[in-house]
């Protein structure tokens, strides 16, 4: 069973201050710790698993700058065989449908039974982009996927919906799924673990290589543009209580009562 | 007629005999021959130079059991009956044999004293089994475990001395020599054969018997636990010789995690239980124990390593059995805090959390079988230089308002650098360590700065669970720094980060070139203190009329024997009354939050370490539990609002002891 993952670099937001350019058009990225995209390492994880129950080779593949080599390196040492990186700062800007659409170029000719994307990546949130891969790869797909259980020739893949629930579905191989988290435990990549695949090659191409001009590529090959970038304005209403632990929660309950939430 | 030794009296083919000799030290040499085959596959980090204090503590710890007598009398009397009847008896048959064969000197009024000698021998190592029969099945001592084996070397041992009496007693109730009296066990028993004549024909067959179990034993040593009496003695000399530091980068290249000297270790493990009785973690209800680990460890290493292996049946047998038996997953080792009780009470120096965390190298490098919280605490650390995902910028927000020099702004930078760490900079709760400590400083005029935000992590957090990488790239770090603004004086916030840059980096710093070793002088904070106290510096005015109790944080007192220096402080402030908790100073219990336990989710426990230890201070009627390292103070604070202890008991640490009675606590801050 040969897998390809498609991975991406993304910046860590969950405790930074994020500031935008003037322009309003981007996040200043330069002080945000980058690491792979959360989504994106359970795909790798399940692709590993998955090689090492049924045999194979897993491949992983990102489109990015050379900063992005760090995410295939994690990926390397989490077990992946092969990595190909897509060295094209052009993408910046491009829609879901344009990101599919290098990726895809890079992909179409390897030889794979599985493809395996995150659901969504934490920058953009698009959660489009497994999708449209599959599109244009013309493979049958499920997303957000919690389980996968591989017999002969098909799979039975667990999705999950609202609210708990979840759905089995059959699926032909080769198929393309969207990785949901939770659906297993990353390992821990060492630092040790790094160092060992410090030397793995990693295969370089590029939009040209590629077969894709720069109009394809980036805002001019996108048919969404984002227009504005700006931070949620500092809502009124917080307040800080204080007091001793009673004092507070007596006040926490008094509001809570006098909203009306119980 | 001269008293002598009979040989072999009645005995026909005495060659039988000594052809069943040699192929019980044939067995015997064999099994030495497995256990060193371990060995020899374990990591290199010390060598073994002459000590005089090894032979010193060969001597105490081996001939006179001094820590087996350590809070345990009657197991270190027992013991000692045990040893000394077994070497004496051993000593007295080389001696026999040397009469035989070489010379002959056991006669006369020698000879009478010799067979008294191990007459009383033979009846000490009597009494000591049959004693520790006693212990292990009539009183059960908690600690000791009934496992078969815990049975036949005691029952084996016994049978071989019985029988040596009664063959004596036979021989004395038929010869009856006028010294028989001298032998006086053998002579008592002599009175049971009171019909010498059907006693004489029995004879042959139980002197066969008492030789069959004596040679049996022999052979039996190196496949059970008295293998201990070979193993103890290695594992007391290597104790206390220096270790070498191993680069994680050589660590991936081995396909060993333990040196040979934790093998020796394994080996030595009697499973007397004295760790699992300490082990906060098997306290707390755990599915954790000290000494399964090594039984785990020294079972797997058999597993892999043991010469026979080589034949694939053998090989199938002792997987297929070691896999049946096994109840320890490797998961497991997770639940070590790194506290170190245990090796503090093993009697034969085990280092068990050295072991574990070689140990822990293993998982990190696969990375399968990690706590997820962990997982990701680490990943953090890698990040963000701290475990709490906190960017540089919050690292020094603590100290916003008190003004403090940042070292590496300065130019020159003379005085002390005040190495505050990951969890006192970030925890809203333990930043009050920091800004009391700072107060003080500066009230006692001590020119001192930090690293701000340019402060790395120690590495203490990755070198507690095995991710050496991490460590050494955190300890490279911090060496650059130090080296870069000239810092040669340090003192810390928490005994973690002191116990990692004071025990931890030297091995590490004597692999490089001496023109790259960075030295420098580290305290812990405690330390400082002290000294302010005794200075003088420190108006330690208002009279507190409080009681309160101190809990050992593990890396400063059993890690660096800093029991006193706190107390000392506490002492110096008028008015308080110490008391201690049941368990104090060397046998201080865990908070639960070392070996990056903090970091990690709630494992499986009948009750929380902290909680553990917070009933013992609220049983001494404290009102302030101290203590003086940041973990202790999150692991026990939070602790006191899960026991309802919120308005009887306070959690404080030292410095803001200290801060509170100079009047320096900034006012109001504490809820
Ligand atoms: S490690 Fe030490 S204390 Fe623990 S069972 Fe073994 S010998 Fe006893
Ligand atoms: S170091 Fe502490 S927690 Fe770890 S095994 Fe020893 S006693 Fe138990």
């Amino acid at each position: 069973m040969n897998i390809v993952v498609c991975v991406r670099q993304v910046p860590e937001v969950a405790d930074a201050e994020l500031e935008i350019d003037k322009e309003g058009t981007e996040i200043l990225k330069e002080d945000l710790v980058m690491d792979i995209n959360e989504w994106d390492n359970y795909a790798v994880e399940e692709a590993v698993r998955i090689k090492e129950a049924h045999g194979g080779k897993v491949t992983v593949v990102t489109l990015g700058d050379e900063d992005c080599e760090d995410v295939l390196r994690t990926a390397l040492a989490m077990g992946a065989e092969e990595a190909i990186l897509i060295n094209e700062e052009g993408f910046e800007l491009s829609d879901a449908a344009g990101i599919a659409q290098g990726l895809y170029r890079a992909i179409r000719d390897l030889p794979f039974d599985l493809l395996l994307t995150g659901a969504q990546c934490s920058d953009d949130g698009w959660a489009q982009v497994g999708l449209i891969l599959a599109e244009y790869l013309g493979l049958p797909y499920a997303s957000l996927v919690v389980g996968i259980e591989i017999s002969e020739g098909k799979m039975i893949v667990q999705r999950e919906l609202e609210s708990n629930t979840v759905e089995k579905v059959e699926i032909p191989i080769p198929a393309a799924l969207t990785i949901q988290t939770g659906i297993n435990n990353p390992r821990y990549v060492s630092i040790m673990g790094i160092q060992k695949v410090r030397k793995t090659e990693i295969k370089e191409t590029n939009s040209g290589e590629l077969g894709l001009s720069e109009e394809e590529i980036g805002l001019k090959g996108s048919s969404v543009a984002s227009q504005k970038l700006s931070l949620p304005p500092v809502g009124e209403g917080a307040e800080i209580l204080t007091g001793s632990l009673s004092e507070i929660c007596e006040k926490t309950t008094q509001i809570i009562r006098d909203k009306g939430v119980i | 007629m001269i008293p002598s030794r009979t040989s072999y009296w009645l005995i026909q083919h005495v060659w039988v005999f000594y052809l069943l000799a040699a192929v019980a030290v044939g067995v015997f040499l064999f099994g030495v021959i497995i256990h060193v085959s371990v060995w020899i596959k374990g990591i290199r980090r010390q060598t073994i130079p002459f000590s005089w204090r090894g032979i010193s503590n060969l001597f105490l710890d081996g001939l006179l059991g001094r820590r087996i007598f350590r809070g345990d009398i009657a197991a270190g009397t027992m013991h000692i009956l045990i040893m000394w009847g077994f070497l004496g008896l051993f000593v007295g048959t080389v001696l026999i044999s040397v009469d035989y064969w070489l010379y002959h000197f056991l006669s006369g009024f020698f000879y009478i004293w010799y067979s008294t000698c191990l007459e009383i021998l033979g009846l000490m190592l009597m009494i000591g089994l049959v004693w520790s029969l006693i212990r292990r099945y009539i009183q059960r001592v908690p600690r000791l475990e009934r496992r078969i084996e815990d049975l036949t070397v005691v029952i084996w041992l016994f049978a071989v001395v019985l029988s040596g009496f009664v063959v004596e007693g036979l021989r004395l109730a038929n010869q009856s020599p006028e010294w028989a009296k001298w032998s006086f066990a053998g002579h008592w028993l002599s009175f049971l054969f009171t019909q010498p004549q059907g006693a004489l024909s029995i004879y042959p067959y139980l002197w066969w018997v008492h030789a069959l179990l004596s040679l049996g034993l022999i052979a039996y040593i190196p496949f059970c636990k008295l293998f201990h009496m070979l193993g103890a003695p290695a594992s007391i000399y290597l104790e206390n010789q220096p270790l070498q530091a191993i680069l994680a980068e050589s660590r991936a290249q081995d396909k060993e995690v333990f040196s040979y000297r934790d093998m020796i270790f394994f080996d030595a493990c009697t499973s007397c239980g004295r760790c699992v009785e300490v082990c906060p973690s098997s306290g707390a209800g755990e599915p954790f124990s000290p000494r399964d680990f090594i039984v785990w460890a020294r079972d797997n290493l058999l597993m892999k390593y043991h010469p026979l292996n080589h034949f694939n049946w053998f090989e199938n047998w002792i997987t297929r059995r070691h896999t049946k038996e096994q109840v320890f997953e490797p998961q497991k080792i997770w639940h070590c805090t790194t506290c170190k009780a245990c090796l503090d009470v093993c009697p034969v120096y085990v280092a068990t959390p050295d072991a574990i965390q070689q140990a822990r190298s293993k998982l990190v490098e696969e990375g399968t079988h990690m706590p997820p919280l962990l997982t990701q605490s680490l990943k953090n650390l890698y990040k963000y230089n701290n475990p709490w995902e906190a960017t540089k910028k919050k690292r020094a927000q603590w100290s916003r308002d008190l003004e403090i020099p940042d070292i590496s702004q300065s130019k020159e930078a003379e005085g002390l650098c005040y190495f505050v760490g990951c969890t006192t900079s970030m925890d809203i709760r333990a930043q009050e360590l920091a800004r009391s400590f700072a107060r003080i400083l500066k009230y006692g005029r001590v020119p001192f700065g930090t690293l701000g935000k340019r402060e790395p992590c120690c590495g203490d957090i990755a070198r507690r669970v095995g991710e050496d990488g991490l460590f050494e790239k955190q300890m490279e770090d911090c060496i650059e720094l130090f080296r870069r603004y000239g810092i040669r004086d340090v003192v810390t916030s928490s005994p973690h980060c002191f116990h990692t840059f004071r025990n931890e980096y030297p091995a590490f710093q004597a692999l490089k070139p001496p023109e790259e070793q960075v030295e420098f002088r580290v305290r812990h904070y405690t330390q400082l203190l002290r000294e302010l106290v005794a200075a003088g510096s420190l108006k330690l005015g208002k009279p507190l009329n409080i009681k309160v109790t101190y809990h050992d944080p593990c890396y400063l007192g059993r890690h660096n024997q800093i029991y006193d220096v706190p107390r000392e402080v506490i002492a110096a402030i008028p008015g308080v009354q110490m008391v201690e908790m049941a368990h104090n100073r060397a046998d201080s219990l865990c908070c639960g939050g070392g070996g990056d336990r903090i970091w990690q989710e709630d494992l499986d426990a009948d009750v929380k370490m902290s909680e553990i230890r917070i009933r013992e201070a609220e049983d001494t009627g404290a009102e302030i539990l101290i203590t003086a390292c940041p973990l202790c103070l999150i692991m026990l604070e939070d602790a006191r609002k899960t026991t309802g202890l919120e308005d009887s008991l306070r959690v404080m640490d030292l410095n803001e002891l200290v801060a509170m009675v100079m009047g320096l606590d900034g006012g109001g801050e504490q809820e």
